[in-house]
């Protein structure tokens, strides 16, 4: 209970200094969450794990696949004149059918229509659907706790203008006075913006308009600048449904300020593979499988001032080694070749080494840290990368 | 013989006098349909393999207009050697009519388990709420909407989120 208390207070202080509203876009004053929760491996191809630990458990059904049930026809009291049929008549399954059927504006739009067809179109399962095709290989465990977030926020900040009280809002009222706390507020109410519910309609809609920032990686970030090639770094993205691409707002790196880049397109995204946050030094799992041959991502960082990017590599042979097959013995060594063959053969960043026993982090402030090891196994994710090599070779 | 020959074999052969199933409608005309066209059906198909296929299989939820529709459509659908294009655009030609109709043909595909047929009905459908406005919604279907203020109230907020 007091940890909880910690945890709320810390993160209502995050969110309140990122108020008033008005000097910045409103989605630039998001506050970058810090994850508290615990960590958890997630592949960004599990999207429907998530879905199903999360929500409802939902039974995907098609028209051609499911066994009809027959269903008496059923009386609907916000309908026609008797005698004209309606869709508000047909049996439950077929409705479900048709509404499977519709793509997501219209399905908005049916759920303004009328009081029966609303709680059909409102629910999560027909949501999940449109969420997992359109937003699935973006969106992951990151972002869901980002939206809870968003949506708790926004709610006791409601309740708190209109003096419905809930318990955090009292203990910090407490805490700080209030004078404060509601002149921070007030440039924000100023608009009433309505709140969001807690749905999965909701997220798509928050997600489709803008009005919510998730955090996800991109690929070969602004614009393919030559110092960040062959590389994925985290960044807040909010999407622009006008010209179906995304703003990405990077984090800044010691005293470089944080950047932002603009139209950056879906195959440049992906969520992030591992669960944790950017700072965090991924403890690798895979080092006793790495053999030449194998395609891997490395984190690299400048110093600890800085986020880690992950970083594509290839496992290559040891200096003593001829790369002959029959006589290669690299897997047996303690060390491990990484190389990264977007380098000129001379480049310093060509070639590093690192000890498969005890890696955890190495390097130095001129060459950079290197730090976790992903071993990459979907062939996928390794074309993702040879799709983004560089035209030239890099120095 | 009660288990029915696959549909490929029974056209193959076209010496074989093909077996007729005889329906009812609701209003008393009788329909005959190639036993093939009626394994469209599921519903016929599980009373064919029952054996109750000897006098009309009486349908009491379809009436004689749409049934012979149906009659029609499964009988297409069961021909050999028809290609997908020229059946898309008979299915197309065939859902050309009234809304009632369509709401017909999708009920009576419900009661006859008629994946193909509801299928079809089903995207029409779809197809008339595409590019939609609530209100024309409402409209088109004679909805009369009745939302408790709550409702109202929800709507409100979400139009706020909606798409541009």
């Amino acid at each position: 209970m007091l940890l909880f208390f910690l945890f709320t207070c810390l993160s209502f202080i995050l969110f309140l200094k990122s108020l008033p509203l008005n000097s910045l876009p409103l989605w630039a004053s998001e506050m970058t969450l810090l994850s508290l929760w615990s960590h958890r491996e997630f592949s960004a191809f599990c999207i429907s794990s998530l879905m199903n630990s999360f929500y409802r458990s939902f039974i995907p059904r098609t028209c051609s696949k499911m066994s009809i049930k027959k269903i008496n026809l059923s009386s609907r009291v916000d309908n026609v004149e008797i005698g004209e049929k309606s869709v508000l008549d047909l049996p439950e399954l077929v409705l479900e059918c048709i509404l499977e059927k519709l793509p997501p504006a219209e399905l908005f739009n049916m759920a303004g229509v009328c009081s029966s067809l609303r709680n059909r179109c409102v629910s999560d399962h027909l949501w999940e659907r449109h969420m997992r095709q359109k937003w699935g290989r973006v969106i992951g465990p990151a972002a869901y706790r980002q939206w809870k977030w968003y949506i708790a926020t926004r709610r006791d900040i409601g309740n708190l203008k209109q003096g419905k009280q809930s318990g955090l809002a009292r203990l910090l009222i407490a805490v700080w006075p209030l004078s404060w706390t509601n002149s921070k507020l007030d440039n924000s109410e100023k608009q009433r913006i309505p709140l969001p519910t807690d749905s999965i309609m909701s997220w798509y809609l928050a997600l489709e308009t803008g009005k919510f920032c998730f955090p996800a990686q991109v690929y070969n970030r602004e614009n393919g600048h030559v110092g960040f090639m062959l590389s994925c770094y985290d960044a807040e993205l909010s999407y622009d449904s006008q010209t179906d691409t995304f703003q990405a707002r990077y984090p800044p790196h010691g005293r470089r300020a944080g950047a932002i880049e603009s139209n950056v397109t879906w195959d440049r995204l992906r969520a992030q593979p591992v669960d944790a946050p950017p700072h965090d030094l991924h403890i690798s799992d895979c080092l006793n499988d790495l053999q030449p041959g194998d395609h891997i991502e490395i984190q690299w960082r400048r110093n600890e001032e800085f986020p880690y990017g992950w970083w594509y590599g290839a496992v290559g042979h040891l200096e003593s080694c001829d790369g002959n097959a029959n006589y290669c013995r690299c897997h047996n060594s303690d060390t491990v070749m990484l190389e990264f063959r977007q380098y000129a053969p001379g480049s310093r960043w060509r070639h590093t080494a690192i000890n498969r026993r005890n890696h955890r982090e190495e390097g130095n402030e001129a060459d950079g840290f290197y730090g976790g090891i992903r071993k990459l196994k979907t062939e996928r994710e390794i074309s993702m990368w040879k799709s983004l090599w560089p035209t030239e070779v890099l120095e | 013989m009660s288990s029915s020959p696959p549909p490929s074999s029974a056209a193959a052969s076209p010496s074989c006098p093909k077996k007729m199933i005889a329906l009812r409608s609701s209003d008393g005309e009788t329909f005959e349909i190639e036993e093939a066209a009626a394994l469209q059906s599921k519903t016929l198909e599980n009373m064919i393999d029952e054996d109750c296929a000897g006098t009309p299989i009486p349908l009491p939820n379809v009436t004689g207009k749409i049934l012979a529709k149906v009659v029609e459509f499964c009988s297409k659908h069961a021909e050999p050697g028809v290609d997908d294009e020229s059946l898309r655009a008979w299915d197309a030609e065939f859902v050309n009519v009234e809304q009632a109709t369509v709401f017909d043909y999708i009920l009576a595909a419900n009661f006859l388990e008629i994946p193909t047929l509801l299928n079809l009905t089903c995207n029409v459908v779809a197809d008339m709420i595409r590019g939609k406005t609530p209100d024309e919604i409402r409209k088109f279907f004679n909805i009369k909407s009745i939302f408790s203020p709550e409702e109202e109230e929800e709507v409100r907020r979400e139009n706020h989120w909606a798409f541009e």
